[in-house]
């Protein structure tokens, strides 16, 4: 066991150095221009001297950070169109042919990676052998278990830090027991840790399963479109009365303003809105002041509260706004966001208090982020119904925007482009999906078109409102450019792009379509495949084009040959009979017809 | 599409619609000849362009014809309808209005054989409504929305004159709503009502206006974007401003700008979270070899580039190796 493991750890180690060396050769290999350029700048970076006309002028060394010859490398780099994303594999079978099989094979990536550390992390003694000059922290195995034994302070800050919360409390309890105090600061930390994990254990923390919950909850959480998502792993779990972190809060014998704010934002965090107003009032009662994050989590607490009438619930936040100006309470960005997203809550009442509470905020000098955009068109293109006076917002969001370079400050700002490319697709507005096309390009704003099946929204929307609008040969090309190296269309894109084909006359790229259809997994899907024939059947067409026709016409009742031997009850659609039938008379293969 | 499908319903009443005798060959032919090709897919579409040309021949010879006896519930919503000519105009307009969005059917699958209907077509709209547009000239336009759109009708190779006051017109409208909502009082609920009916038909007659732009850009084969560019200034100019306006008056600049002493305490829990839900939000998959590097330089897995000797501690210590000075 030890030395499969150690194998194990040393395999990984060597598959490292290959893959760098690999990669440098193929580099020289595949890219020799690249390469060159990569090495025209190396004199620059050195700081050579910059000999001037009349005199020398020596600058100062410049200091390079460790990345920036990678990332001026990695600048010079363009998507391929042709190829798979990077994070695949360069192997036939290992490049993904539907969105699935993408998802699928990232998954097997990271769960190896994942597999691999946790043989690591629990068997700390068998990878003690460390080789590498200098010392590499991160492929050293971590240690999760508390070390200091016995009952001290120094051991609940250590259970503490390593986030184990039935043992920080245990810890504690005995503390207090034995009867040492625990200092404020201790106490405080405790606090935080219950409050911010509502009283339980936190999740195995495994990146990547958080993250894949968070993505299932968000795709439940946008169809319903009603609750705001925090920290997805933590949703649904409430704030039980009288659970530990309010046991311990009693206990405390002093408390400070930042016990008082971690209980109102755990409680708020788990929807317990009533005792976090209250405590607010106890608060205050006490004459402390509350943080900006607790004025955040009150504001959302009395958005969310259920049972009062919207005008009220808007003025009640008006006036814990005030107060936070009467207590000189700086409000931040999240301050505002908060406000806008609890407005989504609102329907059409919000527009105008969301408006306001937008210019407040760039008249006080709080820069928007894309989450801010993306709340405003939330609550202005809430329905789907475009004739019902649509607003004309987004025009104006996008003018903002032109240009504009954005880095994350907010956890929704990678929701912006998705809606925004919603109501573009609403508005049937080329022009302005163009523009959000464009913002998406600038910069880094890539990085936020946001998870796979955001993305995949993203530009399916896109895509589809280019088969609607624009002239056939830009919509083939951006369908060359897109799929598949940047998104795997579904069965309804493809019908969008024959229908468009259909409108320019170019039908003779039906039997191109019909293979990458079948590429794309979607071989089986009926109501491509009766669209497929019946534009192909419809009219008649020169000679060569027949025989294509029939040759594709061929392919699909096969398609469904096969899916027959599979299901039970063969049910060919008539139709499709039909049309297949035509076309193999008219592609002089009578036979077959 | 489908909010036009209900809307087009209850044109089905008309369907036993006799084709005006007499009318102008080209349309009738239009219809004969868009009928014929379409397979059983499209009857929907076809359906809803027959409806549209044959509005339009038939309100070419009546006033009243039938939109309007359809669009009867909306007209009790309007407010200060005295004048029975501005009855007659909402009605058409809201006639206008369903014409139009099953003209969007049509423009929006221009056929390369279809556009030169379609274009007649809203030709023959476009012509139409000028007829009797009522004098309701309350407010003035800005010189500069008035110049835009000349500007436009310049470009547009309709009637000039025509094309010009239309435009004006909706301009007046747009200009009426723009402000009743700036205002933004919600008290005038009723207004807002009414005056979100107009906008409905003001939007749809502005997107027609900016398809033959398209069209006839495509059908010349010109790059003229200078037709385009002025429709998007007007677009510009009508649009609400999202900085102008009233705010909530809460929070003072300077209050806010002025740095209080900050205490500096360890990041807490919630900020330490925090952060990393933010590094989340940018996260990709790596695009290329070289990012996958800067990954491994910044955790530390891979040496710094250029090679640096004398990063990390050694096991051979730095004061028993004679070295050479780094060239």
């Amino acid at each position: 066991m030890a030395a499969v493991a150690s194998g194990l750890y040393v395999g990984v180690r060597c598959r490292l150095c290959l893959t760098l060396t690999g990669q440098w050769t193929g580099l020289c290999g595949k890219a020799p221009s690249r390469f060159y350029s990569g090495s025209a700048t190396l004199p620059k970076i050195e700081g050579a001297n910059v000999t001037g006309i009349e005199e020398v002028v020596i600058p100062k060394k410049k200091t390079w950070d460790k990345v920036a010859v990678l990332q001026a490398l990695a600048s010079t780099v363009n998507r391929d169109s042709t190829a798979a994303p990077y994070a695949f594999q360069d192997d036939p079978y290992l490049i993904p042919t539907s969105s699935v099989e993408s998802r699928s094979f990232l998954l097997a990536k990271k769960s190896g990676e994942n597999a691999a550390k946790f043989i690591i992390n629990s068997h700390p003694k068998y990878f003690q052998k460390d080789t590498a000059e200098p010392h590499i922290p991160c492929l050293m195995p971590e240690y999760f278990e508390p070390q200091i034994e016995g009952i001290s302070e120094a051991a609940l800050k250590e259970r503490i830090k390593l986030k184990k919360v039935r043992a920080s409390v245990d810890m504690f309890d005995q503390l207090l027991q034995a009867g040492t105090t625990v200092s404020l600061e201790t106490s405080n930390s405790l606090l935080d840790l219950l409050c911010y994990y509502g009283d339980q254990e936190p999740s195995a923390d495994n990146h990547f399963q958080q993250s894949e919950k968070s993505e299932e909850l968000e795709e439940a959480i946008e169809e319903n479109n009603e609750k705001s998502k925090k920290a997805g792993h933590q949703f649904g779990v409430t704030w039980r009365a009288k659970n530990n972190a309010e046991r311990i809060f009693a206990l405390m014998p002093e408390k400070n303003s930042h016990s008082y704010c971690t209980m109102i934002r755990g409680m708020v965090k788990h929807r317990a809105l009533v005792q976090a107003l209250n405590l607010y009032t106890e608060l205050l009662n006490n004459r402390l002041h509350a943080d900006v994050y607790t004025f955040n989590a009150l504001i959302e607490a009395t958005a969310l509260s259920m049972n009062e009438k919207l005008e009220d619930k808007w003025n009640k936040i008006l006036e814990l706004l005030k107060e936070m100006a009467a207590q000189k309470v700086k409000p931040n960005l999240q301050t505002f966001n908060t406000i806008l997203k609890c407005l989504r809550r609102f329907y059409s009442f919000g527009r105008l208090p969301a408006l306001q509470t937008f210019r407040e905020m760039k008249a006080i000098g709080i820069e928007p982020s894309l989450a801010t955009y993306h709340y405003i068109i939330q609550l202005f293109y809430q329905h789907e119904n475009p004739s019902k006076g649509s607003s004309l917002i987004i025009y104006d969001i996008m003018n903002e925007l032109k240009g504009k370079k954005f880095s994350p400050k907010d956890p929704d700002d990678d929701m912006f482009f998705q809606s925004a490319m919603r109501v573009c697709s609403v508005l049937r507005d080329l022009e302005l999906a163009y523009q959000v096309h464009g913002l998406l390009n600038t910069g880094d704003n890539w990085k936020f078109i946001g998870p796979d099946h955001r993305r995949n929204f993203y530009y399916s929307k896109f895509f589809s409102l280019l088969c609607l609008m624009e002239q056939i040969d830009v919509t083939l090309k951006w369908y060359k450019d897109l799929i598949p190296s940047v998104f795997f269309p579904r069965s309804q894109t493809l019908i969008d792009l024959l229908q468009a084909l259909d409108v320019a006359n170019r039908l003779e790229v039906i039997p191109e379509i019909w293979k990458d259809s079948k590429e794309y997994g979607h071989g089986f899907r009926d109501a491509l495949k009766e669209e497929i024939l019946m534009l192909m059947a419809r009219d008649r067409h020169p000679p060569e084009l027949q025989v294509a026709f029939a040759d594709c016409a061929a392919d699909i009742r096969s398609t469904y040959e096969s899916q027959d031997a599979r299901q039970t009850a063969p049910d060919w659609p008539a139709n499709a009979l039909n049309y297949i039938a035509v076309l193999f008379l008219r592609g002089g293969r009578i036979q077959e017809a | 599409m489908f909010p036009r499908v209900s809307a087009i319903i209850p044109l089905r009443l008309l369907s036993p619609f006799p084709l005006c005798p007499g009318g102008s060959e080209a349309p009738a032919a239009a219809i004969v000849r868009l009928g014929a090709p379409h397979g059983t897919v499209r009857t929907k579409n076809e359906v809803h362009r027959y409806f549209g040309t044959n509005n339009v021949i038939c309100n070419k010879k009546d006033e009243q014809s039938a939109p309007t006896r359809d669009m009867s519930k909306e007209t009790e919503t309007q407010e200060s309808v005295k004048e029975n000519t501005k009855k007659d105009l909402l009605g058409i307009i809201k006639g206008m209005r369903v014409e139009l969005s099953t003209a969007k059917v049509q423009t929006t699958r221009p056929p390369n054989r279809r556009q030169l209907k379609s274009i007649e077509a809203t030709t023959g709209r476009l012509h139409k409504v000028p007829e009797d547009a009522p004098k309701k000239r309350t407010k003035s336009l800005g010189p500069e929305l008035v110049a835009a759109a000349a500007a436009v009708a310049d470009v547009l190779p309709f009637d000039k004159q025509m094309t010009k006051s239309e435009l004006l017109r909706q301009l007046q409208q747009h200009e009426e709503v723009s402000k009743a909502q700036k205002d933004g009082e919600r008290a005038k609920i009723s207004v807002s009502n009414i005056i979100s009916d107009m906008k409905i038909a003001k939007s749809s007659t502005a997107r027609v206006s900016t398809r033959p732009v398209h069209q006839i850009q495509f059908d010349e084969g010109s790059n003229d974007y200078v037709g385009q560019k002025k429709t998007n200034d007007l677009k510009k100019s009508l649009r609400k401003n999202i900085l102008k306006g009233k705010r909530l008056n809460i929070f003072d600049l300077k209050a806010v700008t002025e740095e209080a002493p900050e205490t500096e305490t360890a990041p807490s829990l919630w900020d330490v979270e925090f952060a990393k839900q933010l590094a989340e939000v940018n996260e990709q998959p790596l695009q290329n070899g070289f990012e996958e590097m800067i990954q491994w330089t910044k955790e530390g897995k891979l040496w710094e580039f250029p090679i640096n000797n004398e990063a990390g501690p050694t096991s051979i210590s730095a004061h028993s190796i004679k070295r050479l000075p780094n060239l």
